[in-house]
């Protein structure tokens, strides 16, 4: 049965396989079932236990040990729909939301695609072929030149000459990649091979695709992005900017919207340019379009992210649009039902994303139990979040824990309220980024909204260490937990080995039997 | 049972008394030398992994739980790692070896044993989550050895170099 808002739908459906795991399909799954829909969830064996298993209605087992085998493996999605009966598939970010082939085998094997077409995604996927339609749209563009550089061709003496000729700093870019995997800085000529080298293995490992290009890096820019929604009748409208200038190694860290960069009549012109962007390729659902904001004002198309993004959720609170609702309802082929006069802004929010890293040693990824994830809640306070408390974190997937996003009627507030919720959020077990970002959030250079992307690689991590806490504090609470057994308060246990008891391995079920308290 | 902090090289040692559920701390000496010590009591709340931390300026709570050996607190929004060593016992943490963040793959290896290598030399590359982390030498020295090649898998915590003097 199709759910009561669906009526009249040309293609309407009653079920979605959210072919992605963690936070994001926690997300869509919950969306999928508060919109009265079938949620089918895949997962792979690290996966059996995971939180978005255990909310789906459904979840299929994908085998093998590889992400390319399970996760990245559009034919064993495509019969987990099957075999699933579902009639729809959601990608959510990452994996194989920006694979063109996928979506095009989707709609092959008669499955609704939420999500754009597989042109739309092919063309703004491939970065030159985006830069020379955005040309062709009159969307501005980076300056400096750009050549392909096909993998295993005879490439440096190419590289160098092009390096040459745009300048450095430069970047250097995987024509596939995203996320900040396969992208580096070069600073001077010595370092070209070495990044060069690195960024293809990157781009290669996380993408399957070896292709790098050269861009002119643009110092004390904003990464302004704009979300738009097009439906299959021609209709497109953007929802504001998001900043997402926080940034370390080209990987989002804290984001807001709207910016502070952006006064109303910039606000216009970069919609425009962004909606023109995405009538461009024929677009159709959420996506978001990329803009670096030089300081002199001008902004550059940077790249269209064919997909839901991470940090959506800053567009959901002042706009009060449920995106991922909104892609069901243009899935269905209903029409966008919000007109551009309609779409306003409503207060500040800011995301803060919580990272299982180690701010102190470089950012290297941690693992370990989180025996204790007590997140923060209260007005205005909103938790995307792909793990619960007893979870392991493991070194198999990205380490994005959770997102922390918060709304306020004004910017100064919505930042009091993001440091009172990030002090207030144990996460104990695992090392996380929380109290670097509760640091990073309130330095000058963000509370005074005059942050650009070059801010953390440029700012001395010493300027984040925390207040003084006596360590004789510290050892007391230790010793006396020790004292009054709080050792023995649970057993948690670094392997989770529970499967052995419960006797049926691969049942996504057993998670409801492994609760810690 | 002495305590150290993780991050900090300074090794406690704490003398403490309880009653109905109260610790009281008696002191706390710092390397062997005891200071005089802030007033602190602290006491259980439930079956919670909380506490209520009682010291001259009020009291607060803090979130403590023993995970895979390591003792966690959160206080004040603040997370710190603490662990229990044998009275005297060597430290935890070793000196000389540098072992790998996490467990991964070698891609590369930059440095030959009998090497010297100055502070913040890239010695090896591991890819590790899907992303490259360089490994550099903390402090000027010989490499001693070097316990992996390129494509090697390591395991978190494994010396993949040891450096000298």
């Amino acid at each position: 049965m199709f759910p009561e808002w669906m009526k009249g739908a040309p293609t309407p459906f009653s079920s979605v396989l959210v072919a992605n795991r963690g936070e994001i399909a926690v997300r869509v799954i919950t969306a999928v079932k508060e919109a009265g829909l079938r949620a089918i969830a895949v997962y792979s064996d690290p996966d059996s236990n995971a939180l978005h298993v255990e909310m789906a209605d459904d979840a299929v087992h994908l085998p093998g040990n590889s992400l390319t085998e399970n996760y990245l493996n559009s034919e064993a999605i495509i019969l987990a729909a099957k075999s699933s009966g579902a009639q729809a598939i959601h990608p959510g970010y990452g994996f194989l939301s920006e694979r063109a082939d996928f979506a095009r085998d989707v709609a092959n094997a008669g499955i609704i695609w939420v999500g754009p077409s597989p042109e739309a995604i092919e063309t703004m996927g491939d970065k030159i072929s985006a830069r020379s339609r955005m040309i062709e749209s009159g969307v501005p563009v980076i300056p400096g030149d750009e050549i392909a550089i096909p993998e295993g061709s005879d490439h440096m003496g190419a590289l160098a000459s092009v390096a040459a000729r745009v300048g450095y700093p430069l970047l250097l870019k995987a024509s596939a990649g995203g996320g900040g995997k396969g992208m580096r800085v070069v600073h001077e000529p010595k370092m070209l091979r070495t990044e060069y080298e690195a960024a293809a293995r990157e781009a290669s490992a996380a993408f399957g695709d070896g292709t790098v290009y050269v861009e002119r890096l643009l110092t004390g820019a904003r990464h302004i992005e704009i979300q738009v929604l097009a439906d299959k009748h021609g209709n497109c409208i953007h929802l504001n900017e998001r900043d997402c200038s926080l940034q370390r190694r080209h990987q989002k860290v804290i984001e807001e919207a709207p910016s502070t960069a952006v006064s109303n009549d910039l606000r216009k012109s970069m919609g425009e340019s962004a909606v023109l962007a995405a009538m461009a390729v024929d677009y159709v659902g959420a996506g978001t379009v990329e803009l670096l904001l030089s300081p002199n004002g001008q902004y550059y198309f940077l790249e269209m992210n064919t997909r839901l993004q991470v940090e959506h959720p800053v567009t959901e609170m002042i706009t009060g649009v449920d995106l991922v609702q909104k892609q069901l309802e243009i899935a269905s082929g209903m029409t966008l039902g919000i007109s551009q006069n309609s779409v306003g802004i409503n207060g500040h929010s800011i995301e803060a994303r919580i990272y299982a890293e180690d701010a102190k040693r470089g950012f290297l990824p941690s693992i370990g139990t989180l025996g204790v994830w007590i997140p923060p809640s209260g007005p205005g306070i909103r938790l995307d979040s792909g793990v619960r408390q007893g979870d392991q974190v493991t070194v198999d997937f990205d380490p994005m824990l959770a997102k922390l996003i918060v709304h306020a009627p004004d910017r100064k507030s919505a930042i009091r309220r993001m440091d009172s919720a990030l002090s207030s959020f144990v996460a104990l077990g695992v090392t996380t980024n929380i109290g670097f970002l509760r640091n990073a959030l309130l330095h000058p250079s963000f509370t005074s909204g005059s942050i650009t992307t070059d801010f953390l690689d440029s700012t001395s991590i010493n300027e984040f260490d925390p207040e003084y806490t006596d360590p004789r504090l510290i050892v007391s609470i230790a010793a006396s937990a020790k004292r009054l057994g709080l050792d023995k308060l649970a057993n948690i246990h670094s392997n989770s080995d529970i499967d052995d008891h419960s006797g049926h391995s691969g049942d996504p079920f057993k998670t409801l039997s492994r609760r810690f308290p | 049972m002495d305590w150290e902090i993780a991050d900090l090289e300074d090794k406690f040692s704490v003398d403490l008394t309880e009653r109905e559920g109260k610790v009281t701390i008696s002191s706390v000496s710092v390397n062997g030398i005891t200071d005089e010590c802030p007033e602190i009591r602290i006491s259980r709340v439930g079956k919670n992994p909380t506490i209520i931390l009682e010291t001259e300026s009020g009291s607060r709570p803090a979130y403590v739980m023993k995970i895979d050996g390591k003792w966690w607190i959160h206080l004040k929004g603040e997370v710190y790692v603490v662990n229990e060593v044998e009275k005297g016992g060597k430290s935890s943490e070793s000196t000389g070896g540098l072992s790998a963040p996490m467990p991964g793959i070698i891609l590369e290896v930059m440095v030959k044993e009998g090497q010297r290598v100055r502070e913040g030399q890239p010695l090896m590359t591991m890819e590790a989550m899907k992303m490259e982390h360089r490994i550099m030498a903390p402090k000027s020295g010989e490499v001693i050895s070097l316990n992996y090649n390129k494509g090697d898998r390591v395991d978190m915590g494994a010396t993949l170099v040891e450096l000298g003097d």
